[in-house]
């Protein structure tokens, strides 16, 4: 009896360690779905050290988003590593310019996080792979 | 002769060049009182496997980038680096205190396994097997770049560890299965530390042999009704190691249970010569004669030639390798380009040098042992510098990526909505890597004169008259891995870790 009892409660447990993963799902905290945004490094193809980030903002029709506030985080994908900031200038009309420092080659990603002209609060990540190194 | 003249005999040969213990951890007040308490161990498992429990549930539900996830930061920058500082500095404690063990205890609780481990699989050969598919997979799947796959590799584990050691009994997932340790086990050849007898009289005159047996059925059953947990009962060396024919740290968790069983308090954790045990001749508790396994040998070698893929894996110019593999083979799929990279690397590579240096030495010596039992000899003077690769490697993510724990676990409980340490100062850090290169130098440089010293020592028993004959050319492969390490170091970091880019 005390076995069953063990052995009850040993299958009550064990399908969690499954259930938990798989039941989970992330939330997206985009606010602006339809807005399309380009991500260019210059120089190109990205180089470690001082280079440009150029984001373009365009609503679906094409046409240039004004007037936002632009933030960018660099990441590298490897954990362990310092992130980069930088706040981005509008230069021409949806085109929103920072200064990057990539202090190291490899795998980079920058999360782009705009308030835009409405109001509206735009998240994005945009892999920058393959920094090369000096 | 009487039979505890033999005893003595037989137990003293053991450790001939040992004299009494210069130093024993557990006669220490404080850290030695805590490791021996029966608890100490539990006490060292519930906060990891609550940390684990952490890593999974942030791995699954934290943000699904890696620099932001603790399933990632601390899997493959902290943990990876402590574990090798550790065995380098003290011993295998990180098998001490694995939490994959406790829900394999609470199975055993509720199942009481009746198999034993199959004889067939008695060997190294499925673990080396699940180490190479641990590298292949942590490359494949960009583990340290995804908290998804990192979660499920722990839960994996954890599964691994109950299900194998709910249907089989004794440590048979540490000793057959695990691949980490067995990673910890050749490591920790080389640490500085060992569980040993104390005295090796007081285990002649020994009748019970508690070390391997466990203590009497009467004493087990006292404990039993005494101790609410039976996770705390005493017991026998669960991986086959008789403490007075055991010879090192391989296949040693450093549980302690032969210290607790012992009714006599005669082991210890005491200081060694730290890579001696690569060049002990004789039969050993639990092992046999590692000189002559070929499946322990394997091991060495994919633990010394996975070392330098897994820091190959890192630099730029395997993307020229990995663009013309891709060009000749006509695909960016990464497994195949994978399999043959690592088939090179840990296969053909490791033949071919091996079998040229076994080559020369009989050549040079006049020996009659055939090129794998030379090669098979010979594999674990390669073990020192593949641990200082490790180092090198483990310790630039964990000493330049250090303080970078700070702000992560700012974000992680901010976003929960409990931001006590404030909000992410991102500022934190560790050390420059230019500092951090001198000192993957020195761990090179230390391992490649380990690996010289356990080559010398095997030579010196091989061609007493004139050993340079037989370690000449295994003195001159080390030399080549060591300065194949160093070129890998001085390239440009470029933190991949993935042959094929997307």
């Amino acid at each position: 009896m005390k076995m069953m009892q063990r052995f009850l409660v040993f299958l009550a447990i064990a399908p969690m360690t499954i259930l938990v993963p798989s039941g989970c799902s992330k939330s997206s905290t985009d606010g602006a779905p339809d807005v399309k945004v380009e991500l260019r490094m210059s120089p190109d193809p990205p180089t470690v050290g001082q280079g440009t980030a150029t984001v373009t903002l365009t609503d679906k029709d094409g046409g240039p988003l004004r007037g936002a506030t632009l933030k960018l985080e660099g990441n590298m994908n490897h954990a362990g590593m310092k992130p980069v900031f930088a706040d981005a200038k509008e230069l021409d009309p949806g085109k929103y310019e920072a200064s990057v420092n990539l202090t190291m080659g490899g795998d980079w990603f920058f999360l782009i996080d705009a308030v835009l002209a409405d109001g509206r609060r735009l998240k994005r990540k945009i892999d920058v792979p393959g920094v090369k190194s000096r | 002769m009487s039979a505890s003249a033999d005893k003595r005999s037989a137990y003293a040969d053991r450790r001939a060049d040992a004299g009494p213990p210069f130093f024993d951890l557990l006669r220490l007040p404080g850290v030695g009182w805590f490791l021996r308490q029966r608890w100490a161990r539990l006490g060292m498992q519930i906060p990891l496997l609550l940390l684990s429990v952490v890593l999974v549930w942030h791995g699954f539900l934290g943000p699904d980038l890696a620099p932001k996830n603790l399933a990632t930061l601390l899997t493959w920058v902290h943990y990876r680096g402590l574990l090798v500082l550790v065995l380098l500095v003290a011993g295998n404690f990180f098998c001490m205190a694995c939490p994959f063990l406790l829900p394999r205890e609470i199975a055993r609780w509720i199942f009481r396994p009746v198999w034993n481990w199959p004889v067939r699989l008695r060997n190294k050969w499925l673990a080396v097997a699940l180490f190479v598919l641990l590298l292949f997979a942590y490359e494949y799947f960009g583990l340290w770049s995804t908290p998804f796959w990192t979660a499920w590799l722990i839960v994996a584990y954890f599964a691994g560890a109950l299900v194998v050691d709910a249907l089989f009994r004794h440590a048979s997932f540490c000793k057959w299965v695990c691949p980490i340790g067995q990673f910890n086990f050749l490591a920790s050849t080389l640490s500085p530390l060992e569980v040993a007898v104390r005295d090796l009289n007081q285990c002649v005159e020994c009748r019970t042999k508690d070390c391997i047996c466990g203590p009497p059925a009467s004493e087990t059953a006292a404990d039993a009704g005494r101790l609410a947990l039976p996770l705390l009962a005493k017991r026998g060396c669960e991986l086959a190691l008789f403490q007075p024919m055991k010879v090192g740290n391989l296949d040693c968790t450093f549980c302690l249970d032969c210290v607790h069983a012992c009714p006599h308090d005669n082991v210890g954790l005491v200081t060694r010569m730290p890579g001696a045990e690569l060049a002990a001749e004789e039969p050993r508790s639990g092992l046999g004669n590692p000189l002559t396994r070929p499946d322990l040998a394997a091991l060495a070698i994919v633990f010394t030639f996975g070392a330098l893929l897994n820091a190959f894996g890192m630099v730029s110019p395997v993307y020229v390798l990995q663009a013309w593999l891709s060009g000749v083979l006509g695909t960016t799929e990464r497994a195949p380009i994978l399999a043959i990279l690592f088939a090179v690397a840990l296969i053909v590579e490791p033949v071919l040098l091996l079998g040229l240096a076994a080559w020369w030495t009989r050549r040079a010596t006049g020996t009659a042992l055939s090129l794998p039992r030379l090669a098979t000899r010979y594999a674990y003077s390669l073990v020192p510098l593949g641990f200082g690769v490790w180092l090198a490697h483990y310790a630039f993510h964990f000493l330049t990526g250090a303080l970078t724990v700070v702000p992560v676990l700012q974000n992680a409980l901010a976003e929960i909505g409990w931001p006590v340490l404030g909000q992410p100062n991102w500022e934190f850090t560790g050390m420059r890597s230019g500092s951090v290169f001198v000192l993957e130098l020195g761990f090179l440089t230390l391992g490649l004169v380990g690996s010289w010293i356990v080559a010398i020592r095997l030579a010196r028993k091989d061609q007493p008259s004139a050993p340079w004959r037989a370690y000449l050319s295994w003195v001159v492969l080390q030399s080549i891995l060591w300065a194949a390490a160093i070129w890998l170091l001085a390239q440009p970091m470029e933190m991949r870790g993935t042959f094929l880019g997307d």
